[in-house]
């Protein structure tokens, strides 16, 4: 395959990627959990079938790599209070009840494992610093019972 | 006298301590360099990245956090933001301190340096160097928002003096009023 065809058929899984699996996950909290969970925990190569069988392995696993570093960095780029809300989100769809879901969260710290490879380990630090205080700051919420963010707030986020 | 000794005596402390800092960084440096290949992976365009640097000193953070009114979220906060912080100073100063060793080991076999601009680089990278010193014991004693910190204190205190001290504003703003070319 000519190198203008990789690329095509490159392009071609990754839109297919966003289009069809991405943008039915509500927030990209979520969209990199399910990035991450795609990836092998002992060799960090990413498979996924549908995609495989369309595009071929290589493809796919080049798609989702890209895919899981550019929701990475998109929510590097929110704001602390951002991030709140996004795990807000996060914890409304998971169906767990919240405080279980924060006490699960800081006793296992299952996020660490979300982060894509070959990313700078500052930005790698300043992520899981970030959830960690998002955390603090939703059980803080949850202890003095204050409401999560309404769901119209929330509407940009979700448009993402 | 007694306070010029004090002077010399702190001024001393702080020269020792900053250089018993690049001590142990340039030796951590070294391990580092010689047990991580991985290290060199990782993107260099995203370590220059600028909204790095402005997420970790992110005001807006401080704000939202301060507004949430826990002294345990506070103190929280500050402490991992002073954790990445220092992460990020360390982390620029042993890149640079790696480009520099690289760099020595060229010039040592080139055979037409120009002096001018080996001395220009020594001095910008021993400056980067005492900024780095300088920011870990800012960001160690007094948070990640210490030059910020420090900055609203003078202005705060500054006010202060104006307010208790009438007749100094009096003054100057007759003075200004005699000399308007003077700012």
């Amino acid at each position: 395959m000519s190198d203008s065809a990789k690329l095509v058929t490159l392009s071609s899984a990754y839109d297919d990627l966003q289009h069809r699996t991405l943008s039915g996950i509500p927030c990209d909290l979520a969209r990199l959990i399910y990035l991450a969970s795609t990836r092998d925990y002992n060799s960090g190569v990413y498979h996924h079938e549908g995609l495989s069988a369309r595009y071929g392995p290589e493809s796919t696993r080049v798609a989702l790599r890209a895919a899981h570093k550019d929701i990475f960095y998109r929510l590097m780029a929110l704001s602390l209070e951002e991030l709140v809300n996004e795990l807000g989100i996060y914890v409304r769809i998971s169906r767990e009840a919240p405080t279980g879901f924060i006490h699960a969260w800081q006793e296992l710290e299952p996020y660490r494992v979300a982060v894509p490879m070959e990313v700078d380990s500052t930005m790698v630090q300043l992520f899981h610093s970030n959830i960690r205080l998002a955390l603090e700051v939703l059980r803080f919420r949850q202890e003095h019972s204050q409401p999560y963010p309404s769901a119209s707030s929330l509407q940009p986020l979700l448009g993402r | 006298m007694m306070s010029t000794a004090i002077f010399v005596a702190v001024a001393t402390l702080l020269v020792l301590f900053l250089l018993l800092m690049t001590k142990r960084q340039e030796a951590e440096e070294q391990e580092r360099d010689q047990a991580t290949a991985a290290t060199r992976c990782e993107c260099r365009d995203v370590l220059q990245r600028p909204e790095l640097v402005l997420r970790i000193f992110s005001r807006e953070d401080r704000e939202f956090v301060f507004q949430i009114g826990s002294p345990r979220l506070q103190r929280i906060y500050q402490e991992e933001r002073r954790k990445v912080a220092l992460h990020w100073v360390r982390k620029t100063s042993h890149e640079v301190s790696r480009i520099m060793r690289t760099h020595r080991l060229i010039a040592r076999l080139s055979r037409n340096l120009d002096v001018a601009a080996e001395a220009k680089l020594l001095w910008q990278y021993l400056e980067l160097r005492f900024i780095c010193g300088l920011l870990v014991i800012l960001i160690e004693t007094l948070g990640p928002h210490a030059l910020h910190d420090l900055a609203s204190c003078a202005r705060e205190l500054s006010q202060l003096i104006s307010q208790t001290l009438p007749d100094a504003a009096a003054a100057s703003s007759v003075a200004s009023s005699e000399n308007p070319g003077t700012p």
